[in-house]
């Protein structure tokens, strides 16, 4: 007869295969990364530049830079780069972060002739017409007034800006009068800066052979690179001071309040980053945390509620967020606090800390689901300066993580009135 | 392409095995062939609701999750109108364990009252966040009733009314149970680094105890052909107005679903659409506008919604679609335009396979229509629609008496 209240045996991934990314320089300065692997006859292209929030001047020139390459080059209008990359059954992207910004094209292997040429159009070629210009800002505001509707909208954008300084590249917010400002020849001159003169790294994954790699490096080769863009020196974040730590956005008429807890803590080079990564797993990180288990499963305040532990290129965070029904916000957050409180002075036992601990290694090989994925991890570590020792040791790391290093680490970092509280909703 | 083999379980159980083996995670996928159109419209959100209870323990598993997360796994699951899927991704070394408590909760869940209570919360909350407390969000909450009169898809999967969670007794949820929660009911796929003998042991061993229930079978009104156009109008504080239009289309379960995908493609897939490059680019009427099917298994939904910019009124927004709706009734759709259309469907596709964890939700779905087979002959479908089928598409579904129209109005 079948025991079926004894779960079955099983083991510990103790290392997992993470194939690496080949990097080769071009001719001009790029630099050209690539990924064969997967079956499907897919390839993904990104093109990645040096820009974003930290090497932005005026507000929102990065952004707008970006976001204006889709609109038009002296050879085709936005119109005709829509239909052509649609033509072909191909996505763009045009993603714009804090520490850089990337073009991205996904498409079958066969059309990729055709959409090369276009790409590299995009690279040297964008005019930022003034009509799309003036379109696209009309669209922002729109989509900015109806993320102001939302109060997890309001309680993070507000939650970065008072944790960084309202005016440091991951603290500043685009607001309406931000857009109004925007005007076509300081796009133009970020462009030219940002984008043109500097060389790119060209990240492949996905289908790649010999014939593939000749095609992107005879399109990219050519391309005219100046100078690179002077990466700006720290940038001391200039934090408000607020009462108690704690700031409340009323939004009437909202059932439910965003909660927005956390600090600054510090980025993947810290020698506690992996014990950290630990203890923010215990504390929020997935469906298990003693945040679910207390403020979903057992008092059913909320639908979700996670600590995430952000890591920049200059500077990393711990932040716990939750959308809960406004009246339950004050117990929310007291709870929050209890459970800071044991993780400060209780010991995580044994079984907890083991079952964390195979579920973060168990996620991180299966997070190696795609060659999209696998390109990503490489971006992780080449973008912040670490090498594959950072992912050879990741599950080395995890394991060693012991009890008594989450209770200093709790005792260090977590202290209750470090941390800021922003309430979007009410109280 | 997806390889599969199939075998089934004496108690009615369908198990189907995708082999890959370049990855150490496995998938296993179990789609009970039960959705919020099988459901009482007197006890909507039933069985979303029941989705949480899944994960309030098993007869001989206390808890679901956490035996899981301690052999490196995962798991999700969700709930459309037509079925409950649900999911694990977990080095395949620990491929047991998925058996173990899959079985477990398909042989009987605890019935513990203090898990009713607290899921039920829970999921009150889920209906404040995504229908009440977003914008637009209660837009389908009264636009299923007003397109479906007969059809069980006049609900929404989250329910009609949050007094029908609120009511929910433990009577219900058993005898939802037993009806739906069968082996004879479900269909499952195990996809990775496996083995199909492998496989067999495992299932035969950990469900195969399972008894087989009384078969369902799905007895659902038609929903009639819809006569005259229909109208509503809403209010609330959002930014700006909105207009959603919808049209009776055919579902997965027949051929034609594919022609009337491209069709919704046409008129609302991406910036060069006919929609978004007349009415966005070209006019500036719209902030926004697009275009899809509903994707149902019974006949569905081709919906086009957009917001309007600021000082352009619902009435003239709505002219403007309704010209291009009638162009594509009047006008045959270039052979380049279809090529276009053809082309993005098929990328999707074999986008949509690059995850072992998809092809296994693919594969699932598919059979339960009863043809797995289609999981690898859409490209067949789409490549098949012409620009005939097409017009003939538009002008049996693009019709005004067909229609069903909400104006949003932003309050002032």
């Amino acid at each position: 007869m079948l025991n079926r209240s004894i779960p079955p045996a099983f083991q510990t991934l103790e290392k997992v295969h993470l194939p690496q990314v080949q990097s080769q320089t071009l001719a001009n300065g790029y630099q050209l990364h690539w990924l064969n692997a997967g079956e499907q006859p897919v390839i993904r292209i990104e093109l990645i530049f040096k820009a974003g929030n930290w090497f932005e001047t005026g507000k929102g020139t990065s952004y707008f830079t970006i976001k204006m390459m889709n609109e038009g080059t002296s050879k085709r209008s936005a119109r005709q780069i829509n239909e052509y990359v649609d033509q072909y059954g191909a996505f763009i992207e045009f993603n714009h972060g804090q520490d850089r910004v990337n073009v991205t094209l996904y498409t079958v292997i066969k059309h990729l002739p055709k959409l090369l040429p276009l790409l590299q159009e995009i690279v040297i070629d964008s005019i930022f017409p003034e009509k799309e210009l003036q379109n696209l800002k009309k669209i922002t505001t729109q989509n900015l007034k109806v993320n102001t509707e939302k109060t997890s909208y309001l309680a993070q954008t507000r939650f970065r800006e008072l944790l960084f300084g309202e005016m440091h590249p991951y603290g500043r917010n685009l607001y309406e009068q931000d857009i109004a400002h925007i005007e076509a020849p300081q796009l133009r001159e970020y462009y030219q800066s940002a984008i043109r003169s500097q060389a790119c790294d060209i990240l492949l994954c996905g289908n790649i052979d010999d014939h593939t790699l000749a095609l992107v490096r005879n399109t990219f080769e050519q391309v005219p690179v100046t100078s690179p863009l002077p990466d700006n020196s720290f940038i001391n974040p200039v934090v408000p001071s607020l009462p108690n730590n704690k700031e409340t956005l009323e939004k009437e008429g909202s059932l439910q309040s965003s909660i927005r807890l956390g600090k600054r803590l510090f980025t993947r080079k810290h020698p506690d980053y992996f014990k950290m990564l630990v203890l923010n797993e215990v504390f929020g990180g997935y469906f298990g945390s003693r945040l679910m288990k207390n403020i979903r499963e057992e008092k059913g305040f909320t639908y979700g509620i996670s600590s995430n532990l952000v890591t920049l290129r200059k500077e990393g965070f711990l932040v716990i967020g939750t959308d809960v029904k406004k009246e339950f916000t004050g117990l929310t957050i007291d709870e929050i606090y209890k459970e800071i409180e044991i993780l400060k002075t209780e010991p995580v036992g044994e079984e907890e800390l083991q079952t964390v601990k195979n579920y973060m290694i168990g996620s991180f090989a299966g997070s190696l689901n795609s060659p999209f994925a696998i390109a990503d991890n490489f971006k992780t570590i080449y973008f912040e300066g670490l090498t594959y020792d950072f992912f050879d040791h990741y599950i080395e790391n995890i394991l060693h993580t012991t009890a008594q290093d989450l209770l200093r680490l709790s005792n260090t970092y977590l202290q209750p009135d470090s941390m800021l509280e922003v309430v979007a909703g009410g109280r | 392409m997806i390889h599969y083999q199939q075998f089934t379980l004496d108690n009615g159980l369908q198990v189907y095995v995708h082999e890959d083996h370049t990855t150490p995670i496995a998938a296993v996928n179990i789609l009970y062939n039960v959705g919020s159109r099988d459901e009482d419209e007197n006890k909507t959100g039933f069985a979303h609701l029941f989705e949480h209870l899944m994960f309030g323990g098993s007869r001989n598993i206390s808890v679901y999750d956490e035996p899981l997360q301690r052999v490196g796994g995962e798991n999700n699951a969700f709930t459309s109108p037509d079925i409950t899927n649900y999911y694990i991704t977990l080095p395949a070394v620990n491929l047991e364990t998925a058996f173990w408590l899959e079985s477990d909760r398909m042989l009987s869940l605890s019935f513990d009252p203090q898990v009713l209570e607290v899921q039920r919360k829970v999921v009150i909350e889920e209906f404040k966040q995504r229908y009440l407390n977003q914008p637009y969000g209660d837009v389908w909450l009264k636009l299923r009733p007003l397109a479906f009169q007969q059809h069980p898809y006049r609900w929404a999967t989250i329910g009609k009314d949050i007094s029908h969670i609120e009511s929910a007794t433990l009577d219900d949820v058993k005898e939802f149970f037993f009806k739906y929660y069968i082996p004879n009911n479900a269909i499952m796929v195990v996809a990775g680094p496996v083995k199909l003998e492998e496989v067999k042991k495992l299932a035969e061993k950990w469900f195969g105890p399972i008894p087989a229930g009384k078969p369902y079978i799905r007895r659902l009104p038609a929903e009639p052909i819809q006569e005259h156009a229909r109208y509503m109008e809403l209010e609330a504080s959002v930014p700006l107005d909105a207009i959603y239009k919808v049209f009776h289309i055919p579902g997965k379960s027949s051929e034609k679903y594919y022609t009337g995908d491209l069709l919704s493609d046409i008129l609302g897939r991406g910036k060069s659409s006919r929609l978004y490059d007349k009415l966005v680019k070209e006019t500036k009427l719209f902030n926004s506008i697009n275009g899809y099917v509903s994707g149902s298994v019974d006949p569905g939904l081709l919906v086009i919604q957009g917001h309007l910019n600021q000082g352009v009124s619902i009435e003239r927004g709505e002219e403007e679609i309704n010209a291009i709706l009638a162009e594509i009734r009047e006008q045959r759709v270039p052979e380049l335009e279809l090529e276009k259309v053809k082309n993005q469907a098929e990328s999707t596709i074999v986008f949509s396979e690059v995850e072992l964890l998809n092809r296994a939700m693919n594969l699932a779905f598919y059979a339960n229509l009863g043809k797995p087979e289609q999981v690898n002959q859409e490209s067949e479908y789409i490549q098949a629609v012409s620009p005939e089928s097409l017009q003939a598409m538009a002008r049996e579904v693009l019709r005004k008496e067909n229609s069903s129209t909400i104006y949003y109005r932003a309050k002032q």
